[in-house]
């Protein structure tokens, strides 16, 4: 345990100057909050010009925040995701590049450790990430627009404690498959000969199943991939998305919602349990 | 936790090693020991096995078949050493990205009893100056002391070096062979050294070993490899055949050459090229010069690995 703890230690060390780590971190919360910005540059434009032509009757939907709010949700963990897969699968493989994992491997913590060490690492980079988009989104929600209720014609189409419920539920949603899209990058990671090759094949794979999973029908539902916001999204986040703008054909499968919450878990051991069987005999 | 080794272990037991890439074989039946207090060198030509032999000690790549016990720990159990063995490889292997304050911090985490500070290390290594720069702004040699400054940060019972004396200036050499006596000499640091620098290693270590073709051909103290290699002498006289006629009565003495006027080439085994002298100028011979030449390293590895000897060299190791 001592060797596992110095070894996250020692992992969190490189990590936390590492600029491709900061950029890890902050670059889903930027790109947000530039998109938010044009939103709402492009929704003022268009409020003005409908303003001047006499219409811009359904000012309220669109100056809502909650709709904004799961957006950039929507599109911070996208990004988030990707470019955490990456990085899983890049640390592992650009160690035994440089070699600086064998100089851990002698002095501290076994195989099986380190890529737990690594794991957790990514993960406290995602919690990071995680916490500083949170933060962002809610700034640059709240700056930009008003949360309240969705009201149309003087009627409350859905009030805010069920929007924040709604809400919770589908950032909670989207958030379970995260941890194991982060293990697959490092299983990945510990099967490739290369760091080149471990981060193309990481995005390849995690942008194939994206294509798939809308082919595949009701298997899909068994693939932790189908419930992450992806470029392909089908995640429940973004049938909140349209519930939180006062859409009501959003239909919700309740046994597709009981699959997100527990398909990815097994997944996530899976590749863990490869990734420290395949460790204990792989040349570094 | 697995207590920490006492270095009454053997620093290094490798017996009946075998490696294979595939079909073809690159160690057959290797054995190997280092002492305690050792400085073991290990050469062999280019592709004889020697990084894959390290590797397999180190627990970086698995083997076939055969034993490895290292400070009495099997290779992947290394780490329960808890810094007793380190390693510096043959690229110096650090995050790019890091200072070289931060790389000797980074190190520092990973070892449980750092006996020196990285300050400490850096002026051990005379890498002070370069403290704040980026491993990738350095040049090879001090990425390698770097990375030598890395081990030296705790207090290990076992260094493995590959090729340590790659990239280093003369001074850098100087530097890292002092250490390394120092440490053996002060702490009773035991090493291994692969290394084609073979005057480098005549200087430092203790025994040597020469790999070749997968096998070891040789092993020994340097003293006792370098006694068993013949002394050749390089006699300048007046009078060369005369001279022949006295020496080949000595016991021991064997000639080799007196094409050339004026010098007569002898072969000592055991013989003292003083009394070879007294006797030549007892019998009235004007000797103006002895020129003993000793086996060294370089002749001793080029006899081992020479192609007409190959199969000699495999029969000396297999014994």
């Amino acid at each position: 345990m001592n060797g596992f703890l110095a070894a996250l230690k020692a992992e969190l060390y490189v990590a936390l100057r590492s600029n491709s780590a900061r950029l890890l971190v902050v670059l889903p919360v930027f790109i947000v909050i530039a998109r938010a910005s044009v939103v709402k540059l492009t929704e003022t434009g268009q409020q003005a010009r409908e303003a001047l032509l006499g219409g811009g009757d359904d000012v309220t939907a669109t100056s809502n925040a909650w709709g904004h709010f799961v957006d950039s949700f929507t599109t911070g963990l996208t990004l988030m995701s990707l470019s955490l897969v990456a990085y899983a699968a890049w640390s592992f493989a650009n160690d035994r590049d440089t070699g600086a994992l064998r100089h851990v491997l002698i002095r501290r913590v076994s195989r099986p450790g380190l890529v737990l060490a690594k794991l957790l690492t990514v993960y406290l980079l995602a919690l990071a990430a995680l916490v500083l988009l949170s933060l962002g989104i809610a700034a640059i929600t709240a700056l930009l627009w008003d949360f309240g209720p969705v009201v149309e014609d003087g009627y409350e189409l859905i009030g805010s404690d069920e929007i924040r419920s709604e809400v919770w539920l589908g950032l909670r949603l989207a958030l379970i498959p995260l941890p194991t899209a982060l293990a697959f990058g490092v299983l990945v990671s510990v099967l490739a000969q290369s760091a080149t090759q471990a981060v193309t094949a990481a995005l390849g794979v995690t942008l194939a199943l994206d294509v798939f999973k809308g082919v595949l029908g009701d298997a899909a539902h068994y693939l932790y991939a189908s419930f992450q916001p992806s470029l392909i999204d089908q995640s429940y986040l973004q049938d909140v998305g349209r519930l939180v703008r006062g859409y009501s054909d959003v239909m919700i499968d309740p046994q597709v919602l009981s699959l997100n919450e527990w398909v990815p878990l097994p997944q996530l051991a899976l590749f863990v349990v490869i990734a420290l069987l395949v460790v204990r005999r792989k040349a570094l | 936790m697995a207590a920490r080794q006492e270095n009454t272990d053997a620093p290094l037991s490798v017996t009946g090693l075998n490696k294979r890439y595939g079909a073809t074989p690159v160690l057959m039946d290797l054995n190997l020991a280092v002492e305690p207090a050792a400085v073991h060198g290990l050469v062999g030509l280019n592709g004889s096995g020697k990084t894959t032999t390290l590797e397999c000690i180190l627990g970086m790549r698995p083997f076939d078949s055969g034993e490895i016990q290292v400070l009495g720990l099997r290779p992947n159990e290394l780490y329960r050493s808890e810094g007793g063995v380190v390693s510096i490889f043959d690229s110096p292997s650090l995050h790019p990205q890091l200072t070289v304050r931060q790389t000797l911090e980074h190190a520092s985490l990973l070892c449980p009893r750092a006996v020196r500070s990285p300050a400490q290390v850096e002026e051990m290594l005379g890498i002070g100056k370069y403290s704040h720069y980026r491993i990738r702004e350095l040049s090879l040699g001090n990425r390698r002391r770097t990375s030598i400054a890395q081990a030296l940060l705790g207090q290990p019972g076992f260094v493995i070096l590959d090729e340590p004396f790659n990239g280093l200036d003369a001074g850098g050499v100087d530097d890292v062979l002092a250490l390394i006596s120092r440490l053996n000499r002060e702490e009773g640091t035991a090493f291994l050294l692969s290394s084609h620098q073979l005057p480098y290693l005549e200087q430092v270590c203790s025994h040597l070993s020469i790999l070749h073709k997968g096998r070891i051909a040789i092993s020994d103290r340097v003293d006792k490899l370098f006694n068993a290699q013949s002394t050749r002498l390089l006699v300048h006289c007046d009078d060369v055949v005369r001279a022949c006629a006295i020496v080949q009565d000595i016991p021991g003495v064997q000639i080799e050459d007196t094409s050339e006027a004026g010098l007569l080439t002898l072969k000592l085994d055991r013989a003292n090229p003083g009394l070879i002298n007294q006797r030549l100028v007892q019998k009235g011979i004007m000797v103006s010069e002895l020129v003993p030449e000793r086996a060294s390293l370089t002749s001793l590895f080029h006899q081992i690995t020479s192609p007409a000897l190959n199969d000699k060299g495999a029969e000396r190791g297999a014994a």
